[in-house]
């Protein structure tokens, strides 16, 4: 066919210039979205539950009702901020938008650390669940913490290799949790429930006010998936309108199955009991605890293996949000490009998923021998994702002072109208919500305020000496030659 | 059959040549229009913006050359590079847009566990194209 062709003169074939060097395909609709964020915040039951208990107590349920209104907040701000900007970066990308570098950098490095508890965590309380199969896993620290470490460091290499994972594992995971949730939570309604008990435990049990507020934010650990799903949106169609369709459908479900599971727990035993024998797997509790011996036979299996393999596909879910994160940071100049280096065969960021994985394994070598481990974890994921959430709701206000005319495609109601702009309330309300819980955090919790405050410092060392390096301003944004925001 | 709007995703393997320079006879009776898309699949560990240079210049090289390939058959192919999670929905999803009437796919022959296979983007494909496919498998002595 070629050997015969000879071009004629004149001949012309006109090819466009491709006006960017690739377009995006975004796939992913509201059931997709949803799964993938009820498949992140439905995991944070299997250990919240148990982490909120060992300081509220009695008043477990009612933190989380509390802290849920948070949430609720929370996702608006997150609403409005992921359709008026819909990129990688979730609140990093807030506050670029709505501050500076320096702002977005650090509500970034924030979340990062998030993740990186998240990681720490999820991996920590799936063996307590595998201990149905294999005692030592619950009982033996030592055993526990190493398989922890070992499924952090699998998780590790398999991501840099690149594992291929489909939308469907994240659907199927979702309805397995969902109905697994909602099947234990009628059971639970209809064997265990018993009102009087529940709110005699409740009364006998509360916590002192300090521990009630610390409770409120270690509760925001249950509560981890707003992220995951402001960070989907840049491969969400229209994700102006469906990731806040999303969002919403996600708020209604994570409250109502908290509530349910919060009230079942306390009505199959004591605060202690959840505090203590079942502190890493409350859920796992509930099962043991139902009086007819078939169902309790049936589900402890299921719960056992459930709750590992969901726990375990979170992990993973935290450390490919960390390493997404890591590379959208670099990306803008806000992080050494060293952290956003792809592996030239595999063509996965491999320096982030090495060096944070690492950090998710430091994290957990107090588990071998530290009795509040698990309760320093939570109050560690507190302080970064607290103060990540102030960023958005800062960064929100801050747009709509600064930048009021910006398309907003989901714009919150009940807004301040303070010198001719409008300020919504129930981002006002989370601010100030947030800020108290985080400031009282820092007061009252020595290893989350020294290794939260050693870990923001680093990262504004390494932010200032890579802006000088690459001659860029300190507080404002990077910008291209042509002179737009990177 | 008549065909005026067809799309031929290409790999950068040998066949991509054939399929194209096929795609070019069928529209030319109508002077229908082609399009090649490349894929880009990106990692789940990495922002689907990301942009991986190796991975955008090796895909422009594959469509240059793929358009150069349609030059030398006297026609006239627009090229596109998307970046997207998943080849198989990528491909269907363009072709719903671009409201295509045809999909071109060149074939290798690939064994995989010792048996013939056609991997996970052509059962996709085939099975979710809202419009006509053709196979195109090279002959390879």
């Amino acid at each position: 066919m070629t050997e015969n062709y000879q071009p004629k003169p004149g001949d012309k074939v006109i090819r466009p210039r491709r006006i960017k060097r690739f377009r995006l395909r975004r796939v992913l609709g509201v059931p997709a979205l949803f799964s993938a964020g009820y498949g992140n915040v439905g995991s944070s039951i299997y250990y919240a539950l148990g982490i909120v208990a060992l300081v509220a107590m009695g008043a477990t349920p009612v933190v989380l009702g509390i802290a849920g209104v948070l949430f609720i907040f929370t996702a608006l701000t997150y609403a409005e901020g992921t359709a008026m900007l819909p990129e990688a970066g979730g609140s990093a990308s807030f506050a670029r938008h709505g501050f500076n570098d320096l702002a977005g950098f650090a509500a970034g490095w924030a979340l990062m650390l998030s993740y990186i508890v998240t990681i720490a965590i999820s991996a920590y309380t799936i063996p307590p669940y595998l201990g149905f199969f294999f005692e030592p896993f619950k009982a033996s620290p030592i055993v526990g913490t190493l398989t922890s470490m070992g499924i952090v460091g699998f998780l590790m290499a398999i991501n840099i290799v690149g594992i291929k994972e489909t939308s469907f594992i994240n659907i199927g995971a979702a309805i397995l949790d969902i109905t697994t949730q909602v099947a234990l939570v009628v059971i639970g309604f209809i064997l265990l429930f018993n009102p009087p008990v529940l709110i005699s435990r409740i009364i006998d049990n509360w916590p002192t006010t300090g521990n009630l507020v610390f409770g409120i934010a270690l509760a925001s650990i249950a509560y981890t998936g707003i992220e995951t799903m402001s960070q989907m949106a840049e491969e969400t169609k229209q994700p102006e309108k469906k990731v806040p369709r999303a969002l919403i459908m996600m708020i209604v479900a994570v409250l109502v199955i908290f509530a349910g599971i919060s009230l079942v727990s306390l009505s199959a035993m004591t605060p202690q009991e959840l505090a203590s024998d079942w502190a890493r797997d409350p859920v796992a509790g509930i099962a043991a605890k139902l009086p007819i011996v078939l169902i309790s036979d049936v589900l402890k299996p299921l719960i056992a293996l459930l709750a590992g393999t969901i726990l375990l596909i979170a992990t993973n879910a935290g450390l490919i949000g960390i390493s997404r994160l890591a590379f959208s940071l670099g990306s803008h100049k806000l992080q050494p490009a060293i952290l956003s280096r792809v592996h030239e065969k595999f063509k996965t960021p491999y320096v982030a998923i090495i060096i944070f994985g690492i950090i998710a394994l430091i994290i957990l070598t107090p588990g071998f021998f530290a009795a509040n481990a698990f309760e320093n974890m939570g109050a560690l994921y507190a302080f970064g994702s607290l103060l990540a959430f102030m960023f958005a709701h800062a960064s929100i206000l801050s747009l709509r002072i600064r930048q009021p005319n910006l398309e907003r495609p989901f714009k919150l109601g009940w807004n301040l109208k303070l010198w001719g702009r409008e300020l919504p309330i129930s981002s006002i309300i989370g601010l100030v919500a947030t800020g108290i819980i985080w400031v009282i955090i820092l007061i009252t919790q020595p290893y989350s305020r020294w290794v939260g405050i050693i870990w923001m410092a680093v990262g504004f060392i390494v932010y200032y000496f890579y802006r000088r390096r690459e001659n860029l301003p300190f507080f404002h944004n990077a910008r291209k030659p042509g002179g737009r925001v990177l | 059959m008549e065909f005026n709007k067809i799309l031929v995703p290409v790999t950068g393997r040998p066949v991509d040549d054939e399929t194209m320079r096929l795609a070019c006879q069928l529209a030319k009776k109508n002077k229908g229009k082609i399009w090649a898309v490349y894929v880009i699949a990106v990692k789940r560990s990495l922002p689907l913006d990301a942009e991986i240079k190796s991975e955008t210049t090796k895909a422009e090289e594959i469509l240059d050359h793929i358009a150069t390939v349609a030059e030398e058959a006297d026609y006239e192919v627009e090229t596109d590079l998307l970046q997207a999670r998943e080849v198989g929905p990528t491909i269907v999803d363009e072709a719903v847009e671009r409201e295509v009437d045809l999909i071109i796919m060149g074939l290798s022959y690939k064994r995989r566990f010792g048996q013939f296979s056609l991997g996970n983007v052509l059962p996709y494909v085939l099975g979710k194209a809202p419009c006509q496919v053709i196979l195109y498998h090279q002959y390879t002595s």
